[in-house]
């Protein structure tokens, strides 16, 4: 197995709301999606998910209820909001443009002279 | 509401937490992994719980209310350590702030306020102009023609202010009240209070009014003062002039006619008014407003009307003269905030009053700025400290606004209350007397608003300074110094002293003022009426309609002067169509053969028809000739007297005695010869000079004789002798109406209530300035001593006396307050020309205010050094030098 991936500075937002966006999920949920979805190769401090996950409550993009989880116990359950939605095509939109850029910039193969 | 949910917000973070750590040890220990290490493991992946938590509220903005919540819990325990810091600061601002409500709130009530109707903004009064200006709306028919053939306007309603004769429970009594066409209140859309409004049904026939008969509504203040707010009064039937009207209605409180500050009691249909006026074409009597249609323009409005009163004028007789100065077109004027009377008469004086409060708050500023400058450098250690552990510089600054705007909050609190005692007594000081000016002054949504901006204005202004000083602390360098030096840094002195000086300006300005309105009130107090004031009692006398100008009533004035004149304590007695200073005038005009008038306004003059007694009464010198004597009656040659301005304006340097002057206009032609000249009486107002005047005998009178005054001179003060002459005037016809029972001395005295208000006033501003410049003197000049300690130990130990110590800490208050009076009589000078219309008989520099003012000013400076500097010399020289 390769060495985990660092999370890129700025991502975890978009990632979140991308793990969101796919049902209805606690915050121990939101991270098991992820490294379900990233085969477990991403490298995230659980803790640094809850700030994000208020931050992203506060911007309104993500809503919270107490609800119940698979083994009966309260949890808090995120869902996106509209606005959220709308956030996360603008941010995966500019990340398609901005990884196609620097893919292209740094797949540039030398000029024959 | 995040402030209130907060121990919500924290159990629910807790569980939430907890919750992904316990699944997370559960997820461990299912994959065979031991509970012990589990937990372990899913604490150590987890990562520092604290801290997360701190992240998650301050991702959920909860940093700032904590911070915040800090600082108040912190400026509240520092406050509160220092009560007389406290105290000083907060009733400093409170008296600004208070001062600055209550002039506000006059200013609001007077000027600014729009009345409580439908859509203000769409009404119009429609105004004769002229050369002379606007004055009132055109006469009746053609307010007619406005209201029936306009089609600039939605509606067309006139009014007109009257005194109304009325009888309830068979007495007799005058009421305030008003003319209005029957649409009035619906053109203005106001609601009545209980029963009905008027409509225009009311309003049809001369004499009967409308279906229901002769109806009117009553305000709200006189159905409580006068029917003790039964609502039974809707349906009785009260008697009005010669008419038994039915009282249909009750208005709201808020609103009964269009005059800001009149009182009105009760409004009645037009055509209950005199049907003589209703149908002159020639008689300007009329307030008309009317409602523009939605989209047309006021000049439209304007063009229309103007055309509709051109034609009317065709068929009315006037001198062009007259015509060009005063009845020459047809002018619109918003009529949202009412009739401008009240604006007119308090513009200047609260225009300079709220000049005058505004620098009273920049003294309390002033005043507060430097305790918080005293308050920050003595905290320069405690900030180094908190800067040297790692606060932001962001965070002191925060600090110390957060001080600043919590002493604003409770200096506005405070302030307010002041302000609403201090509305009593101004409105108190409005309703006095005959002519009295009702205004509302309780604290209304734009006064609390206006209160607030000059509060946070304040806070922001005087916290700022500070709380930008105290950011700049050098950590290291406040840590290394002890608290007393880093206390003296200089710039803070220096900052300080600006601020004293400053305050020092403002009182000499304020005090200045003070002065000049104080004594042009002395000078108006003392300036020659043309009679004597003392002692004479004066009330209006009404007969009944019957006896107006019949022998009859001829007979009983003279049995009435009889009766009082023989009455003790009583001088003389007499009878007049108008009193000096009463508020009524008359004017007429006069022909005079050997005069040429140069414009139409030459030959008026003014008429008072008076008894014989009237000169002794008030004490008028007779000038030339003779006064009237009881022969002067209506058989014998028509005989007039002139004052000195008429008599000098008519004849010139000639004996106008044995002159003939003719009352053109009036049927007869009359001639009446001058027998005599008096000296000229103050009449409007005690600022003008006297108009001309010409007195005719009461049975000579070309005027109708109805309601008179009569004056009483007694040896006494006059008032006592209200109840008795009272008496004795009824006991000779018991249906006679009194009122408006006054005094000369009174009159006087109400004749000058703007003065009297601007006056009383400026004193109390001016006063709280000199406390307020006091107490910043005191403290900065404590603070250098503190800071000296050091320096004043050294030149004692070197021999100086303890006289050469209390020398030098005195002559530094007196430079700084000479400072502020160098900065401030020159200010005062250039207010006191702006506000020149303000002042009478006295010039913007008058020596003895400003004498008063300087002198006042370094007795109190010498006053606030007087401790600081004791304490100075009574420093013991070795430990002052070892407390460094």
């Amino acid at each position: 197995m390769e060495n985990p991936v660092e999370l890129l500075q700025g991502t975890l937002d978009m990632l979140i709301l991308k793990a969101v966006s796919l049902g209805g999920l606690h915050g121990y949920g939101v991270l098991l999606r992820l490294q379900q979805l990233t085969g477990g190769q991403l490298q995230i401090q659980q803790g640094s998910l809850y700030p994000a996950l208020y931050r992203l409550e506060n911007k309104r993009l993500i809503t919270s209820e107490w609800g119940e989880s698979e083994n009966k116990r309260k949890a808090k359950f995120y869902t996106l909001t509209a606005a959220g939605r709308k956030q996360l095509r603008a941010e995966t939109d500019l990340w398609n443009r901005f990884s196609d850029l620097v893919a292209g910039v740094l797949g540039a193969i030398p000029e024959e002279s | 509401m995040k402030l209130f949910r907060r121990k919500q917000f924290e159990s629910d973070m807790d569980a939430e937490l907890r919750f992904h750590i316990d699944i997370y040890i559960e997820d461990l220990v299912r994959l065979g992994i031991d509970r012990g290490e589990a937990e372990r493991r899913a604490g150590i992946e987890f990562g520092a719980l604290e801290a997360t938590k701190d992240e998650c509220r301050q991702a959920w903005g909860l940093r700032r209310i904590d911070e915040l919540r800090a600082d108040l819990r912190l400026t509240l325990r520092t406050l509160g350590k220092n009560p007389g810091f406290a105290a000083v600061a907060i009733l400093s601002l409170a008296l600004g702030i208070g001062a600055n409500t209550a002039i506000f709130g006059l200013v609001d009530a007077a000027m600014l306020r729009i009345l409580p109707v439908s859509d203000p903004g769409g009404l119009v009064f429609v105004q004769n102009a002229g050369a002379q200006g606007v004055n009132g709306g055109p006469p009746y028919p053609c307010f007619e023609l406005l209201r029936d053939k306009a089609k600039s306007f939605e509606g067309v309603a006139a009014f007109s202010a009257s005194n109304m004769e009325l009888v309830i429970d068979r007495g007799r009594e005058l009421a305030q009240g008003v003319w209005v066409s029957g649409n009035f209140y619906q053109l203005l859309g106001v609601k009545p209070l209980i029963g009905r409004t008027l409509s225009g049904s009311d309003d049809q026939t001369p004499g009967k009014g409308g279906p229901d008969g002769a109806v009117a509504v009553i305000s709200h203040a006189y159905w409580q003062r006068r029917f003790g707010g039964d609502t039974a009064v809707v349906g009785r039937t009260i008697r009005m002039f010669e008419h038994t009207v039915t009282i249909v209605g009750v208005m709201p409180p808020e609103f009964m006619s269009l005059e800001p500050g009149r009182p009105i009691d009760i409004a009645a249909p037009m055509m209950l008014s005199n049907p003589v006026m209703l149908r002159e074409r020639g008689s300007w009597w009329l307030e008309v407003v009317a409602r523009l249609k939605p989209g047309v323009r006021a000049e439209q409005a304007r063009a229309e009307s103007d055309a509709m009163f051109q034609a009317y004028m065709m068929d009315v007789t006037i001198s062009p003269a007259i015509r060009k100065l005063a009845f020459d077109r047809i002018e619109l004027a918003p009529a949202a905030r009412g009739m401008d009377r009240l604006r007119r008469q308090f513009s200047k004086p609260l225009t300079a009053l709220m000049i005058l409060v505004c620098l009273v708050l920049l003294a309390a500023s002033a005043n507060v700025a430097n305790l918080m400058l005293a308050r920050a450098a003595a905290r320069q250690r405690e900030f180094a400290v908190r800067l040297a552990i790692g606060a932001g510089r962001g965070r002191l600054i925060r600090q110390t606004l957060t001080e600043a705007l919590v002493l604003v909050g409770a200096g506005s609190a405070l302030g307010i209350a002041l302000a609403h005692e201090g509305e009593t007594a101004l409105a108190a000081f409005f309703a006095e007397g005959g002519n009295k000016i009702i205004l509302d002054l309780s604290l209304n949504g734009r006064m609390l608003l206006f209160t607030l901006s000059v509060s946070v204005a304040t806070g922001l202004a005087f916290g700022l300074l500070p709380a930008l000083r105290a950011a700049r602390v050098d950590p290291a360098a406040g840590l290394q110094l002890g608290s007393r030096s880093v206390a003296g840094s200089r710039p803070t002195l220096r900052l300080g002293r600006a601020l004293v000086i400053m305050q020092v300006a403002l009182s000499t300005v304020l005090l200045a003022g003070a002065g000049l309105f104080i004594r042009s009130l002395r000078q108006l107090e003392s300036v020659d009426l043309g009679f004597t004031r003392q002692g004479i009692l004066t009330m209006e006398v009404t007969p009944e309609r019957e006896l107006y100008g019949k022998p009859e009533w001829l007979r009983l004035q003279r049995e009435i002067l009889d009766r009082v004149g023989r009455m003790p304590g009583v001088r003389s007695a007499s009878w007049s169509t108008m009193s000096p200073l009463g508020g009524r005038d008359r004017g007429v005009i006069v022909d005079v053969a050997t005069f040429v008038p140069r414009t139409e306004t030459d030959k008026d003059i003014h008429l008072v028809s008076v008894s014989p007694e009237y000169f002794e009464t008030f004490g008028v010198p007779l000038l030339a000739g003779r006064a009237f004597t009881a022969r002067d009656d209506r058989t014998a040659p028509k005989a007039a007297i002139l004052n000195g301005t008429a008599a000098h304006f008519y004849f010139g340097d000639a004996n106008p005695v044995g002159k003939k002057v003719r009352f053109a206009r009036v049927p007869g032609d009359p001639v009446y010869e001058v027998v005599g000249v008096i000296k000229d009486v103050k009449h409007e107002s005690l600022r003008e000079p006297p108009p001309r005047f010409i007195y005719l005998p009461i049975p000579q009178s070309i005027d109708r004789i109805n309601r008179l005054a009569l004056a009483v001179r007694s040896s006494g003060d006059g008032m006592e002798l209200a109840a008795p002459v009272r008496k004795e005037v009824q006991s000779a016809r018991s249906t006679l109406l009194i009122t408006n029972v006054s005094t000369m001395e009174k009159q006087v005295r109400l004749s000058l209530m703007r003065e009297r208000l601007v006056s009383t006033l400026s004193m109390t501003f001016g006063a709280l300035a000199l406390v307020l410049a006091g107490i910043g003197l005191y403290g900065i000049l404590a603070y250098a001593v503190t800071r000296r300690t050091n320096e004043i130990g050294i030149r004692m130990a070197l021999g100086a006396t303890k006289g050469g110590v209390v020398r030098s800490v005195l002559g530094e208050a007196l430079a700084l307050a000479g400072s502020g009076i160098a900065i401030g009589v020159p200010a005062a000078l250039a207010l006191g020309r702006v506000a020149k219309a303000l002042l009478y008989g006295v010039q913007p520099f008058d020596v003895p205010a400003f004498g008063w003012t300087v002198l006042l000013l370094l007795v109190f400076a010498a006053l606030a050094g007087i401790v600081p500097a004791r304490r100075a010399s009574r420093l013991d020289p070795m430990s002052s030098l070892r407390s460094e």
